[in-house]
């Protein structure tokens, strides 16, 4: 485990569920409903990613972009510190933004910690917040594996023996996403895509959740027909490894 | 439209299975490791086999060219390979010394295999490559290793790859991987690590799961033997799984050239648990120096049971048998596919082919509904791994494999109108 791809893990798998946050939980929704700001993080060795707040919606731009707010991180290490809720303030320019830094930004993130981050498991006996959770928790480990795949030392091995391919991945009716490499280097997008040839499919929310959370094998699954699994077979293989990889990050 | 399989008990064993059974049904055999796509088409649990067939717990019937991955190469049950096995377990399997039948084996093996001087005996095919590792190493004092990609020599950590659960990095770092069919690569990599690779370890021609098949380009072997005989590199033969399909006298021959250890197990003995190590005399001092041992690894039985297979093998000439068998089917089933519409690659070895459709590659996605329709008819082939020929399949197996073929890539075009 390395703190690089620690980082790029925060940044474009967890921070990206910000995006997703303000549209399943409405208390996050009435939080950003009137703010009209894009706040950049920059993160060295990391990259840079955008969160633009507009018409009540938040978007995340992977990259450089323009931005009212921008947040500088001395290190992948002091990024990580800020994701993992230590006391850690980052360098910004534009100091009449930072109320929304110090304020709605800092809800957002407890909001996406009470998600992601459940203190109970009694908090799971309410549907609305099992789904939020479970959809979030689909979201951080495609976009996270994609991570793992192109930064961590041995996942960047088991990535060099996946072939250019697209992976759809998704819950039927609930969420989907795909995974493209191409030349080994593997990035992950909301929605579908007629040209995937791998297929890996959850038959429904509440075996996605018990499977991310751990409770559920995806061996199990696939002998029960609950994990479904079509295509390019060596793709989907060299991807469960770097699935596990992920819960080594995530943990 | 033929009778389609349901796999009532199968599904219900499962259900019990996962609640003690790590994966319900672990490794290749399994319906995850096995790739069965999808899993709801597949018998899981068998209740009998006979000859080229096996029954599965709901009664299913299936002419089966998976043959076990490998072991079935008579046909289940062989007569003539099981009465020798059962006489053995009237007098003793597993005891405290060990059994005449060692000799025996060992002698037939020297007798058999054309480059062995010695034999040694084990239970899987892993346990011969990690034996024939040890050997390289404690012959040539030197601690690496060059594998092929695509490689499978067992599950032994350094067998795996990067990033496989339960394998660490440290796991793998005195491996060297190279490309099939490319002795450049062997060749640079030994130059740029002089007197440090102990063995080049491959299978006689590729055979990975979920691709085609290559065999040998012509010189590669004598240039790869070349590289190993000037360097002082072991040369290690996997022949686990081709082992007695393509030459009884061990496929390095057929391939034209000598290895230095040769790994047996799969076909040996029709099923019953045994593998072997076989190697020159250059080699024995080395093996003997080795501390490798297992509990069940002189039992008597498995050594009956392959002594009767290597003699039943010899004498029928099973190695061009399994060929000609294979070489009908296959083109049979290319020739089903084309008037469907269809290409269907086939590649290896007869024996143990390879095949997919040309049309929907790389998804492969029309091929493994094809499977999926096949084996729901009862012919038991999987899409991800080669397929195996036993000497008993029949005529009439072959012919019903094909009514099955033909119903199976009606039901797939089907299932895509826009097929062209």
């Amino acid at each position: 485990m390395d703190n690089v791809t620690k980082a790029k893990i925060n940044l474009f798998a967890v921070l990206r569920n910000i995006e997703d946050l303000c549209e399943l939980d409405k208390e996050s929704k009435e939080l950003v409903k009137n703010t009209k700001l894009s706040v950049s993080f920059n993160v060295p060795e990391v990259g840079c990613a955008v969160l633009i707040f507009k018409g009540g919606k938040c978007e995340f731009i992977p990259n450089e972009s323009k931005a009212g707010l921008k947040l500088w991180f001395n290190s992948p290490e002091h990024f990580n510190k800020l994701m993992n809720g230590e006391n850690t303030i980052p360098l910004f320019i534009n100091v009449f933004k930072v109320g929304f830094l110090l304020k709605t930004f800092t809800k957002l993130a407890e909001r996406l910690s009470y998600f992601l981050q459940p203190k109970s498991e009694d908090l799971f006996n309410d549907r609305e917040f099992f789904e939020i959770n479970t959809k979030l928790t689909a979201f951080t480990a495609f976009f996270a594996l994609c991570q793992v795949g192109n930064s961590d030392s041995t996942g960047k091995k088991v990535a060099a023996r996946m072939s250019n391919s697209i992976i759809a991945c998704g819950i039927p009716g609930v969420l989907d996403v795909y995974i493209k490499v191409e030349d080994h280097i593997m990035t992950a997008y909301k929605g579908e895509n007629k040209e995937a040839i791998a297929f890996m499919e959850f038959a429904d929310i509440d075996f996605a959740h018990n499977m991310l959370s751990g409770k559920e094998s995806s061996y199990a699954g696939l002998g029960s027909g609950k994990f479904k699994v079509k295509g390019v077979v060596g793709v989907l293989n060299e991807m469960s490894k770097l699935l596990n990889l992920v819960s080594v990050y995530l943990q | 439209m033929m009778k389609l399989n349901t796999y009532t008990k199968s599904n219900e064993l499962f259900r019990r299975a996962l609640k003690v059974v790590p994966a319900g049904i672990y490794g290749h055999i399994g319906p995850a490791e096995g790739c069965a796509i999808p899993t709801s088409a597949f018998p899981l649990f068998m209740d009998h086999a006979k000859g080229s067939h096996f029954w599965d717990v709901d009664g299913n019937e299936f002419i089966d060219y998976m043959c076990a991955y490998g072991p079935n190469i008579l046909g289940y049950n062989d007569p003539d390979v099981d009465a020798a096995a059962i006489a053995q377990a009237k007098k003793v399997n597993c005891a405290s010394v060990a059994p005449e039948l060692l000799v025996d084996f060992a002698e037939l093996m020297v007798n058999t295999v054309d480059m062995a001087d010695w034999a040694f005996f084990a239970k899987n095919g892993n346990d011969a490559t990690q034996f024939a590792t040890m050997i390289a190493k404690e012959k040539t004092h030197r601690s690496k290793l060059v594998l092929v990609n695509g490689f499978y020599h067992g599950v032994s950590p350094w067998c795996q790859n990067y990033g496989y659960s339960g394998v660490t990095d440290e796991d793998l770092v005195n491996n060297f991987y190279v490309d099939w069919n490319k002795p450049e690569q062997f060749e640079r990599i030994v130059k740029e690590h002089p007197g440090e690779i102990a063995a080049f370890i491959s299978t006689p021609y590729y055979h990975p799961a979920m691709g085609d098949s290559e065999l040998p380009a012509e010189g590669y072997w004598l240039k790869i033997r070349k590289i190993c005989d000037e360097n002082g590199i072991v040369l290690i033969f996997d022949d686990v799984r081709c082992g007695f399909r393509l030459d009884i006298a061990g496929s390095d021959k057929h391939f034209g050239i000598k290895a230095d250890l040769e790994c047996f197990c799969k076909a040996i003995a029709n099923g019953w648990n045994v593998s072997a190590i076989c190697g020159t005399s250059e080699m024995k001092g080395a093996a003997e120096n080795i501390m490798f041992t297992g509990s069940y690894w002189l039992s008597a039985i498995p050594f009956a049971a392959g002594i009767a297979c290597i003699n039943k093998m010899k004498e029928n000439n099973t190695a061009a048998s399994i060929k000609a068998k294979g070489i009908k089917l296959q083109t049979g089933l290319q020739d089903v596919a084309k008037s469907n519409g269809f290409k269907l690659k086939v590649s290896g070895e007869p024996a143990m082919w390879f095949m997919r459709l040309e049309n929907d590659y790389p998804s492969a996605i029309m091929h493994q509904e094809w499977v999926a329709e096949c084996v729901k008819r009862g012919i038991f082939f999987t899409s991800h791994h080669n397929c195996f020929i036993n000497d008993a399949i029949t005529e009439e197996d072959i012919k019903q494999t094909l009514d099955v073929a033909d119903e199976a890539y009606k039901v797939v075009k089907s299932m895509h109108p826009d097929f062209q």
